[in-house]
């Protein structure tokens, strides 16, 4: 067992310690750490697998005085999932220039306090680590001083900042009527609760500042700038997309376990991530900018999650972790492929790229593991996940839901994977990186080994043995096939190249417009609550 | 006298947060939206501060020997750390706000977000 604090605590040091070294000794001692960490969140899992749960009380404190730190299944994994995309991307932009003292100063410790809210379980605690995490990744966003990314950055830190004030506000109610912040604490007074309306109001400040996190409809419309955004290295959009905005899901499992006796919200969340997946795809498919459309995507596969979360068996809510996994997985490989497209290209707009499979093969084939793994291509990761959603969902509307939703994603795909076949414009011979080229490789396979042995994988992750049932997988493959076929008709016939596609791209909300929908957001919540507890 | 019970901490604080978030939807001025963010964040401060206190009780600090009840430290404790990192984030709002400000010569969300997309 080690002491978790050191988890948090250490790569915030040894990142403080990179702005003082010169750059060469810096890069060697932050590849070293991000090495240790691998290695320490790995026995940290080991020891939570092997031995079970543990808490530790941070400062010798008795239990719900101090902060708390607590290692379960869940959070050791998405733990170990966090220093391996670190580690991954670290070495993807190894060479790059941009990758100076400042810049692994606040990638490390960004590693550090995203570990931090995995772990920690004190509310108030969480907040803080969030906050300061917000304020690092909009300078992180803005970190190449492009002209528009400006604006991007201070939309993104200020709407951040609106959502964590719901969450402080909420806490300090929360507090008030409960006296305590620790969420296994809240857990057993929210069961021993007289009146269940005491708790109404903090659980809608808290869920909506979650919501936001998590870029739930209709509070979404940071993300694609955020995430999207030209001036920002594309090893920290991959960071984003794959990790950061997990922790909005990973709150909202947790938030949603300490409430559940008395707070059942499953069918509004149920509703919101469907609605939130639809115009996810919808926006994804009228862009015509590479990373952009990656972006939405990202809001599409959060709205899946959030479904499988919210329905309630088993197999959806296992099938729903191991999702945020491979959502990981393949969306920092696309990010990456993405970037590395991008700087060959020097142009972002989908229509002037071909012929990335002549160009770049390395590249073009691990994007397309990627695209067959987000998509759920039989054997590949993605389709056990998406499987196990809609299995546990079987007999009701979601389970066509998820097909429908399936469709807008290969739809949205088909267009993207337009920039693989045909010549490339010039042909100067492309400087390939062996840094970058066999992490995207290796991202690749792993889409593909989270497929072909996903079995094992959530039977070592998350101690539950899933039997994936051979005859409906395979009807699911028929289903995926006939997808495939509708969507490129679909978008040869319907979408190619049409006008009207921009004018949804148009709908863009201003600052007061994002503030008027958390409001509007919060008071749904509320009202729901108050009809229905 | 229902007016007086009415203006107690909690429902002050309440009202004052949703004026900051009302500052926050009704004002296009970036200045205003971080003074909204501030208001927003006093109100939560005095809501936490008074959580816990009776009318006769002693802050928590210095000798407590010979007193009964004392205020609850942990919220005061809290909002030590909430209002440094306020400070912190209107900062990195402000600075923000005048690199955008150089480049876009407005201080109107609208205005720039016009620009923006130009």
């Amino acid at each position: 067992m080690i002491n978790l604090f050191w988890l948090v605590l250490f790569p915030v040091i040894v990142g403080s310690l990179a702005t003082i070294l010169s750059v060469k000794i810096s890069k060697k001692l932050i590849l070293l750490l991000h090495i240790l960490m691998l290695a320490g969140a790995t026995m940290n899992f080991y020891h939570v697998r092997t031995v079970g749960e543990f808490t530790q009380n941070v400062g010798g404190w008795g239990d719900y005085m101090g902060i708390t730190l607590r290692s379960d299944l869940l959070a050791a994994s998405m733990v170990f999932l966090t220093t391996f995309i670190f580690l991954a991307t670290l070495l993807f932009n190894y060479k790059d220039s941009y990758s100076d003292g400042l810049f692994h100063f606040l990638f490390t410790s960004l590693e550090g306090l995203i570990i931090g809210i995995f772990l920690s379980n004190d509310l108030f605690n969480i907040f803080v680590l969030i906050e300061v995490s917000t304020v690092i990744i909009s300078i992180l966003i803005m970190y190449k001083r492009d002209g528009r990314s400006i604006y991007d950055g201070t939309m993104y830190l200020l709407i951040n900042i609106v959502g964590m004030s719901f969450f402080l506000f909420g806490l300090g109610i929360l507090y008030k009527r409960l006296g305590v912040i620790d969420l296994h604490a809240v857990k057993i007074a929210v069961e021993n609760l007289d009146d269940p309306e005491v708790i109404i109001l903090p659980y809608a400040f808290i869920i909506t500042a979650v919501s936001l996190k998590s870029a739930l409809m209709p509070l979404f419309s940071w993300l694609p700038k955020a995430h999207g955004t030209p001036s920002a290295p594309s090893s920290v959009s991959a960071l984003l997309s794959g990790l950061y905005v997990k922790i909005g899901v990973y709150l909202f499992i947790r938030i949603q376990i300490a409430f559940a006796p008395t707070i059942d919200t499953s069918e509004l969340f149920l509703f919101t991530g469907f609605i939130t997946a639809v115009i996810g795809f919808v926006l994804a498919i009228t862009q015509k900018d590479l990373k952009l459309i990656l972006a939405y995507h990202t809001v599409s596969q959060i709205g899946l999650i959030m479904m499988g979360l919210s329905v309630g068996k088993m197999q959806t809510y296992w099938g729903s972790v191991y999702h945020i996994l491979n959502h990981a997985i393949f969306k920092s490989t696309l990010f990456l492929t993405a970037g590395m497209i991008i700087d060959e290209y020097k142009t972002r707009n989908i229509y002037e790229i071909r012929g990335v499979l002549k160009r770049m093969p390395a590249v073009g084939y691990a994007t397309i593991f990627a695209i067959f793994g987000i998509t759920g291509a039989p054997l590949f990761n993605g389709s056990i996940s998406k499987y196990l959603i809609a299995y546990g969902a079987k007999g009701s509307w979601v389970e066509y839901a998820l097909v429908f939703i399936n469709l807008g994603t290969i739809i949205s795909f088909v267009k993207y994977s337009q920039i693989f076949p045909g010549n490339s414009p010039k042909s100067i011979k492309f400087k390939e990186s062996m840094f970058k080229n066999s992490v995207v490789v290796f991202l690749g396979f792993l889409c593909l080994a989270g497929g072909l042995f996903a079995r094992n994988v959530i039977m070592i992750v998350f101690d539950v043995g899933i039997a994936v049932d051979p005859l409906s997988y395979w009807l699911k493959v028929l289903v995926f096939a006939a997808s495939l076929m509708i969507s490129v008709g679909i978008y040869q016939g319907l979408l190619k190249k049409k006008k009207y596609l921009s004018l949804i791209n148009s709908l863009e909300l201003s600052f007061n417009g994002v503030c008027l929908s958390i409001l509007l957001f919060f008071s749904t919540v509320l009202f729901y609550l108050k009809w229905t507890v | 006298m229902d007016l007086i019970e009415f203006i107690n901490s909690e429902n002050v604080s309440i009202i004052l947060f949703f004026l900051g978030v009302y500052g926050l939807i009704a004002r296009r001025n970036i200045v205003k939206s971080i003074i909204s963010l501030g208001i927003m964040q006093v109100a939560t401060i005095l809501y936490f501060v008074s959580a816990g206190v009776d009318e006769a009780s002693a802050p928590p600090i210095g000798d407590l020997n010979g007193i009964l009840t004392v205020a609850d430290p942990l919220p005061q404790a809290l909002m030590i750390t909430d209002i440094v990192i306020g400070i912190g984030v209107t900062a990195a709002g402000l600075t923000m706000f005048i690199h955008l400000y150089h480049r876009y010569g407005s201080t109107n969300w609208e205005k720039i977000r016009k620009k923006r997309s130009k």
